[in-house]
């Protein structure tokens, strides 16, 4: 598309816009201890620390101080099986900081919520109802095979 | 690259005017008939991540992707709102995934990723519609990047999308220099390049030839009374009366001749 592509020059200021931007950012959770007005993001590679100002300010409305990038290069590993050399895609950290006034707690979303059981025991009930209704089922007809049914 | 985009984007396709800064303002707007509605108007970091309802949850419904007719009867402007509806989703989407893997959980629907990765492809073909269009209307051209065809540095023809360069093509001596009599392009270098490709493409198609020569001597052997003019609709390259005198041809019983 014509907007990804940016003209040398073009009429009227500023000479870099975007129409639709199609730069994507990841919240991650920090690799280690960090201060609370910080956050840590994973980028599209292409986009510079004033793009992500931007795109932070302007999209989510969040106010930013500062911004710090790196580009982590993707781990070479053996394919499991076919043994050729596979390289993993580069990925681009953002470091942003954002005002004093201002924390960020990574949210916990695998925490458990109180009554809720063990999810390997939920599967193994369902597993003891289905083979109890397949039981049931071939009652009479003990030596047709598992996948036979109508 | 610069996000100041509320004021000339829009510019060149129809007359939409925006107020600047307040393009996310989605769901008050009185004035505008049909908005987007959106579940959750929270500016902040927190919309990088579902609902708080959706966490550990293992079965996420949703509905389906935009369609190309749903968004051609969308105005530029709901398009705008809406691109960045998705933009916002589809990074949400990503920032769980990541969070999934990390925790070695489930992600649960991975195909809603894919549901608005379409949605914003779709709204990107509606968007180059409305811009060719427009740029037909205007100047007769379609306004895309237009292709030529070049001969490129090996002496190949090349399809080539036409960009922008800081120096015109006449003065640009550098790029030129290979071009010459004595450039790289008459260079031995090249030439022997071209005739071992030329060699290549010639050993391709000749043994296509007799593979398809072989496999018609072949088909005569086993079926000697099968349709002539099919086989040579077939393959029209192979000379049949000269694959039925072959030897290979000859099946194991008297001939009939």
């Amino acid at each position: 598309m014509s907007t990804r592509w940016y003209p040398i020059y073009q009429k009227g200021n500023p000479q870099l816009r975007v129409f639709l931007p199609n730069f994507w950012m990841k919240l991650v959770r920090p690799e280690g201890r960090q201060q609370p007005s910080k956050v840590t993001f994973h980028c599209s590679i292409e986009m510079t620390k004033h793009d992500v100002k931007n795109y932070i300010e302007k999209i989510y409305n969040v106010p930013v101080v500062d911004v710090k990038t790196r580009i982590a290069m993707g781990k070479f590993r053996k394919d499991i099986g076919k043994g050729y050399i596979v390289k993993d895609d580069d990925v681009k950290f953002a470091y942003v900081t954002l005002p004093k006034t201002m924390k960020f707690d990574f949210p916990n979303i695998f925490e458990k919520k109180k009554g809720d059981g063990d999810d390997d025991m939920k599967s193994l009930d369902e597993a003891k109802k289905s083979f109890k209704n397949y039981i049931e089922r071939n009652k009479d007809r003990s030596d047709v095979p598992s996948w036979f049914s109508i | 690259m610069n996000f100041t985009l509320f004021r000339s984007v829009l510019r060149n396709v129809t007359s939409v005017t925006y107020r600047s800064n307040k393009v996310f303002s989605l769901c008050g707007l009185p004035q505008v008939p049909r908005t987007i509605h959106t579940t959750c108007k929270q500016y902040d970091l927190m919309e990088f991540f579902d609902e708080k309802k959706n966490w550990n949850e293992s079965n996420i419904r949703v509905g389906r992707s935009w369609k190309l007719d749903e968004l051609r009867i969308k105005s530029n402007g709901d398009l705008h709102k809406l691109w960045y509806v998705l933009l916002k989703e589809r990074n949400m989407l990503y920032t769980m995934e990541h969070e999934c893997n990390e925790n070695v959980k489930l992600f649960p629907n991975p195909e809603r990723i894919d549901k608005v990765q379409e949605s914003m492809d779709n709204i990107e073909t509606v968007i180059r519609e409305r811009n060719i269009a427009y740029y037909k209307l205007e100047t007769g051209e379609t306004g895309e990047r237009s292709v030529d065809e070049v001969v490129n540095l090996l002496g190949l023809n090349e399809k080539y999308q036409k960009q922008e360069y800081y120096l015109p093509k006449f003065m640009n001596t550098r790029w030129v220099r290979s071009y010459f009599e004595h450039g790289y392009i008459n260079s031995l270098a090249v030439k022997k390049f071209y005739r071992l490709y030329k060699e290549k493409l010639y050993n391709i198609e000749r043994k296509a030839r007799n593979r398809d020569f072989s496999h018609v001597q072949h088909l005569l052997k086993r079926f000697p009374d099968m349709d002539m003019e099919k086989l040579k609709a077939e393959y029209p390259n192979v000379d049949i009366e000269k694959a039925k005198r072959s030897k290979k041809a000859r099946g194991h019983y008297m001939p009939k001749y």
